[in-house]
């Protein structure tokens, strides 16, 4: 056990790094918001932990604190302004800004070291460390898709329309995710910099965009668990597809797209699904005598109106 | 007493809504009636913000709404009831109307639900059933007990007939003539006339965004010809302009 940890310790923390970037997305999109924003604040967070330590000798905590806010400043900041885009367009003007990120690094100078991007940027980070702060970040996300305030946010995806007219401040909802990814971005985008050391404008990318995007839709869309689930695959896929060789993007896209087909609520959607139809027919199974005719609930309380 | 006057909406060049002045008071129930795209729901969306308004007012009780965003206006007393039945399909029947009490406040959710599955008993029979598989009717009245959840002192209802089988015409009907009598101010748009007629006590008719005749229901429903007649001389008039 502990041998394997140590030869997968990479992989187990690009996992949780990985998880946050998947949230930073998910979190707008479960309220309806198609935004790309955190992705572009990963790589505002992953640059300020990298100069806050290079440059100004900051501690880990602080630049990792230091890029969460930031992340989250500027995600509010990019919400406030792009708050009336709907669907696509809002998409559109995220990534945009996610290519902007990429592209003021590079013309950064001293500060972002250009093209060639920063080094030695090495945190006090270990697995405990990404435990800790993927816990308080699931357990935080899980107030929002549960109880009260998961059903407002259900309200405000499904009819944003009909969710003002309950009285729900829609636009409020809707900065609000804004900022709460921004925050998801940083955070992960500083602590992949300082447990790599090193940050360069590549990894500012739209294969991040891409990659957060298939995360969701293979793992599910609606709760923090389709996220988890979508990471450990994507994250763990290439060790497990190693034999496959230089197949292995061809793999991958046949099981993205099978995944798009045959699974529209992602991994943990057909779970779900699969368990709900077990529960019932054990009901069911107890509920009936052996020979006799099973009625079926549903079907006999609906139809009132005809 | 919710008083709308000179209301008036464009949608870029086009002017939807040209003045039209409404008034729903406690107890009683407004019609709207017009051919379609007369700017009846057009007006309806105005008045709770869902739609800028180009002029007018709208007031509440002397206090002007027009302006306001659509959560305040909810908060003020005004409820809508859209179009279609749209109720949230995924959510429970209880957890709709839990949204719909979102302004009334933790403490008084419990309470004000019970009211509602004490006036629809239908919806507490199916109150863990998700709303997407209730009947046309029954989503109706559960899109009605929503909207009373946030305690209206007027609710804007529109079409609540609109798809419904015809004997449930009625029976949907009558409802908003109970939730009338229980001192809320009502403010109907609807197509099916004669099914209006019957609960209403008041009548508007808008033609091209205008309000063209209004008048006390029992007058009209003695002489329902004339309503027909206006709202053929106005759809025949909007071919005309078309």
């Amino acid at each position: 056990m502990i041998d394997w940890y140590f030869s997968h310790i990479v992989l187990i923390q690009s996992t949780l790094t990985t998880l946050l970037l998947a949230l930073s997305v998910q979190v707008p999109l479960r309220a309806g918001v198609f935004s790309f924003a955190g992705v572009g604040c990963y790589g505002i967070g992953g640059y300020i932990a990298a100069i806050g330590m290079v440059h100004y000798g900051l501690s880990t905590a602080t630049a990792i604190l230091l890029a969460a806010v930031a992340g989250g400043v500027v995600a509010y900041t990019l919400g406030l302004l792009i708050q009336r885009l709907t669907g696509l367009y809002l998409a559109m003007a995220t990534v945009a800004f996610t290519l902007i990120i990429s592209v003021l690094v590079v013309n950064g100078g001293d500060l972002t070291g250009g093209a060639a991007g920063l080094f030695g940027a090495l945190g006090m980070l270990d697995t405990g460390h990404l435990l800790a702060v993927a816990a308080v970040v699931v357990a935080g996300l899980t107030f929002t898709e549960i109880g009260p305030l998961g059903r407002r946010v259900e309200a405000v995806r499904e009819d944003p329309e009909l969710a003002a007219a309950m009285g729900i401040d829609v636009a409020r909802y809707r900065r609000a995710t804004f900022a709460v990814s921004g925050v998801l971005g940083g955070l992960s985008g500083s602590m992949t910099v300082l447990l790599r050391s090193t940050v360069t404008p590549d990894d500012i990318n739209f294969h991040l965009v891409v990659l957060a995007l298939t995360i969701i839709i293979v793992g599910g869309s609606r709760s923090w668990i389709g996220a988890l689930v979508g990471t450990v695959i994507f994250v763990w896929m290439p060790e497990v597809l190693a034999f496959v060789g230089e197949w292995e993007d061809v793999v991958y896209g046949v099981l993205v797209a099978a995944a798009a087909v045959y699974l529209p609520g992602g991994v943990t959607g057909a779970a779900v699904d699969g368990y709900r139809k077990y529960r019932r027919k054990r009901r069911e199974a107890a509920d009936t005598p052996p020979d006799g005719p099973s009625p079926h609930p549903a079907a006999a309380g609906v139809g009132g109106d005809s | 007493m919710l008083d709308v006057s000179e209301l008036h909406v464009r949608y870029g060049p086009v002017h939807a809504v040209r003045g039209v002045s409404l008034l729903a008071e406690a107890g009683r129930i407004t019609l709207v009636l017009g051919a379609n795209g007369a700017g009846k729901s057009t007006s309806l969306r105005a008045i709770c913000g869902l739609q800028p308004a180009g002029g007018g007012s709208v007031r509440l009780d002397g206090a002007e709404l027009l302006g306001k965003r659509p959560h305040r206006i909810v908060r003020d007393g005004v409820s809508l009831v859209p179009e279609g039945r749209r109720i949230f399909a995924p959510l429970s029947v209880g957890e709709n109307l839990r949204i719909g009490g979102y302004t009334a406040g933790r403490s008084r959710v419990a309470a004000l639900a019970d009211g509602v599955y004490d006036r629809f008993p239908i919806l507490a029979e199916r109150r863990d059933m998700p709303a997407g598989l209730l009947s046309g009717g029954e989503q109706q009245m559960l899109a009605f007990g929503r909207a009373l959840m946030a305690q209206p002192r007027v609710m804007l209802l529109d079409e609540p007939s609109m798809g419904l089988a015809p004997g449930m015409v009625d029976t949907v009907l009558d409802r908003v003539r109970a939730i009338a009598d229980s001192g809320i101010g009502v403010l109907m748009v609807e197509q099916n006339v004669d099914a209006g007629l019957a609960v209403a006590d008041t009548v508007s008719i808008v033609a091209r965004g205008e309000v063209v005749r209004s008048g006390d229901a029992e007058e009209l429903r003695r002489d329902a010809s004339v309503v027909h007649a206006l709202l053929g001389d106005a759809a025949l008039a909007e071919e005309g302009t078309a």
